[in-house]
């Protein structure tokens, strides 16, 4: 059995850090949930919007934390480009996604995902960079804690909580969840689809960019074009875990998995292997509970 | 075998299984750097050929098929490595190894449908990377190098030999009896059942197959470069790049994989001498465009297209 005090360091590291990967899978869970569509090229706007954080940092001295805003106003835009150039085509007209289109979907964002994790090798080379900010550490008894991850974790909830008041509260929230359920229904009822769509699509991109924004933190040397090989993955499981379109399942499927990894890699002795083990874990959830762990 | 049942092969068989025989007599006067370029575009057509096998014709995408090829290329170098087996066994081991995890991993994740099986897929690539990387025999993440000789003449005539058998798997396939219950999956898995379709066994022999020969293209991949390491085995760009070639090439088709692989491995082998990722971008290109708005790739298009090519282009 490990150390006590080892053991509870790394549960609020690993809460903290699941804070994080929520975030970017929840940007992965409003389009899937919404537009019925798996961005595999998720993990390559996560490294976009990690690059966008190191680049303001360069260019201007922002924190990655004052880059957040940024990111993700760029992040609406991209989503609405993502939204025509890929899904407008394969979603109009239709009462739902079908196989076919899903396939069609799927191949064509793994083909985005390769343009650019290239367009950003031969951009930026494949070198490492980070961005050189921490303000230091909270002591709370005995335990020690990285302050920026924890205005990290601050952050990441309210962007999620926000989401959620979005999505509940207001007319276009409820409109996309609308949609998210019945197509033709919410045509009925006089929502523009096309619209609805492309604003959910929209503000999935931007909390994914806003989220990789937020990893930088943890990140210290840690940006690099290939990044999204390891947060796709990661997403894709909170997803999963968390079930596809549930909201708050997002945070529940990250601060499950942050908490595997860094609790775990106490028990088998590598990080490398508890990640391993967190990911198998999608499949015993999706055999058993492929609702996801949230009613 | 009867006249008639070698003459109702149909063109498109003839005319594979003359490249691959002419290919085979003159392999021993072709230049070496020329051998070797053509034995990598072999493994590629063999490994866009397994894809095929399973996202092809039952259209269940999958985003890990790496793990296959990852595996034959270590179970080439543990066999000869540490076992010294002749690398001929090696790539034999790898096949077989392609296939357990294929019927292990197909348990499972055949379950699932569409994104979940594609993310299943996914997932299983990446933990498989990060198990091995932790386990001491398999060379402790470092990898394992080889010193085995340069042989382009057996590198060539085994994959050689792997590619065929999976033309023919592959015609047999999708002409023989199974063949209906294949192409039945794949417009509509449920009324398949329904017919009395056995849609699990089906799919996992097929996953299966496809396993075995992505393990055996993995063993020579790793014959050719003298050892398997785990970043390079394990890279999900070999997985795009099969799915590349059967999207370019024409999904579920006899011709397309071949076709498919021609056009991205020589381009991209052009290309790399250029700028390296430059063809990578153009790869994505075209498939991104090809996946929007020619979903049948270049085989199927010239079936719908040009209606005299549908009596022999399979």
């Amino acid at each position: 059995m490990a150390d006590a005090a080892l053991f509870t360091a790394d549960l609020a590291l690993g809460l903290l850090l699941g804070c994080v990967f929520a975030v970017i899978a929840h940007g992965l869970n409003l389009i899937w949930g919404v537009a019925k569509v798996v961005n595999v090229a998720h993990g390559e706007f996560i490294m976009l919007g990690a690059y966008g954080a190191y680049f303001f940092n360069v260019w201007f001295g922002f924190n990655p934390l004052l880059s957040v805003p940024i990111d993700a106003a760029i992040g609406l835009g991209v989503g609405v480009i993502f939204y025509f150039s890929f899904l407008y085509r394969e979603l109009r007209g239709k009462e739902s996604m079908g196989l076919q289109s899903e396939m069609v979907t799927l191949v064509a964002t793994f083909g985005l995902a390769l343009v650019l994790i290239n367009v950003a090798q031969t951009l930026w080379t494949g070198n490492n960079v980070g961005i050189p900010w921490s303000p230091g550490v909270v002591q709370i008894g005995s335990l020690r804690l990285p302050l920026g991850g924890v205005y990290v974790a601050i952050m990441s909830v309210a962007i999620i909580a926000l989401s959620h008041v979005f999505l509940t509260k207001t007319y276009l929230g409820n409109a996309i969840r609308a949609y998210s359920q019945d197509i033709p229904a919410t045509q009925l009822v006089g929502i523009n689809p096309t619209f609805t769509a492309a604003v959910g699509t929209a503000l999935g991109f931007c909390i994914t960019m806003a989220g990789g924004a937020l990893l930088t933190v943890w990140l210290p040397t840690g940006i690099f074009p290939a990044m999204g090989n390891l947060y796709a993955p990661i997403s894709f499981v909170i997803v999963v875990l968390g079930g596809p379109g549930k909201m708050w399942g997002s945070l529940v499927g990250g601060l499950t998995l942050g908490v595997i990894i860094n609790v775990g890699q106490l028990f088998v002795g590598s990080v490398a292997l508890a990640t391993a083990i967190g990911f198998l874990l999608l499949i015993p959830v999706l055999l058993l509970r492929p609702e996801g762990l949230l009613r | 075998m009867r006249l008639r049942t070698i003459r109702s092969f149909g063109p498109t068989l003839w005319g594979l299984v003359t490249f691959l025989v002419v290919l085979a007599a003159t392999a021993p006067w072709i230049p070496v750097f020329l051998l070797t370029v053509l034995i990598q575009l072999l493994i590629f057509s063999t490994l866009s050929y397994s894809l095929n096998l399973i996202t092809g014709l039952t259209g269940y995408v999958s985003f890990g098929h790496v793990v296959f090829m990852a595996f034959g290329s270590y179970a080439l170098a543990f066999g000869v490595g540490t076992l010294n087996l002749p690398p001929v066994a090696g790539v034999a081991l790898g096949a077989v190894v392609g296939l357990a995890l294929a019927l292990g991993i197909g348990v499972v994740t055949l379950r699932f449908r569409g994104v979940y099986f594609a993310i299943a897929t996914l997932v299983v690539a990446v933990a498989a990377l990060y198990i091995v990387l932790e386990i001491k025999e398999l060379g402790d993440g470092q990898g394992i190098i080889l010193n085995i000789g340069f042989e382009p003449l057996s590198w060539f005539y085994t994959i050689w030999v792997i590619l065929a058998a999976e033309v023919i798997v592959t015609y047999w396939i999708t002409h023989g009896r199974i063949g209906y219950g294949v192409q039945s999956i794949k417009s509509d898995e449920d009324a398949a059942k329904s017919v009395g379709v056995n849609a699990a066994r089906v799919k996992l022999f097929l996953y299966a197959l496809s396993g075995l020969f992505a393990g055996g293209a993995g063993g020579v991949y790793a014959w050719t470069a003298s050892g398997a390491f785990p970043y390079q085995a394990f890279n999900l760009m070999f997985s795009l790049q099969m799915l590349a070639m059967i999207v370019i090439g024409g999904m579920g088709t006899l011709l397309g994989p071949l076709i498919g692989a021609v056009v991205v491995y020589i381009p991209s082998y052009i290309f790399l001498t250029v700028l390296i990722g430059f063809q990578f971008i153009i790869i994505g290109i075209v498939v991104i465009i090809i996946a929007l708005f020619v979903p049948e790739g270049i085989v199927g298009s010239l079936r719908k297209y040009v209606p005299e090519l549908r009596g022999f282009l399979e």
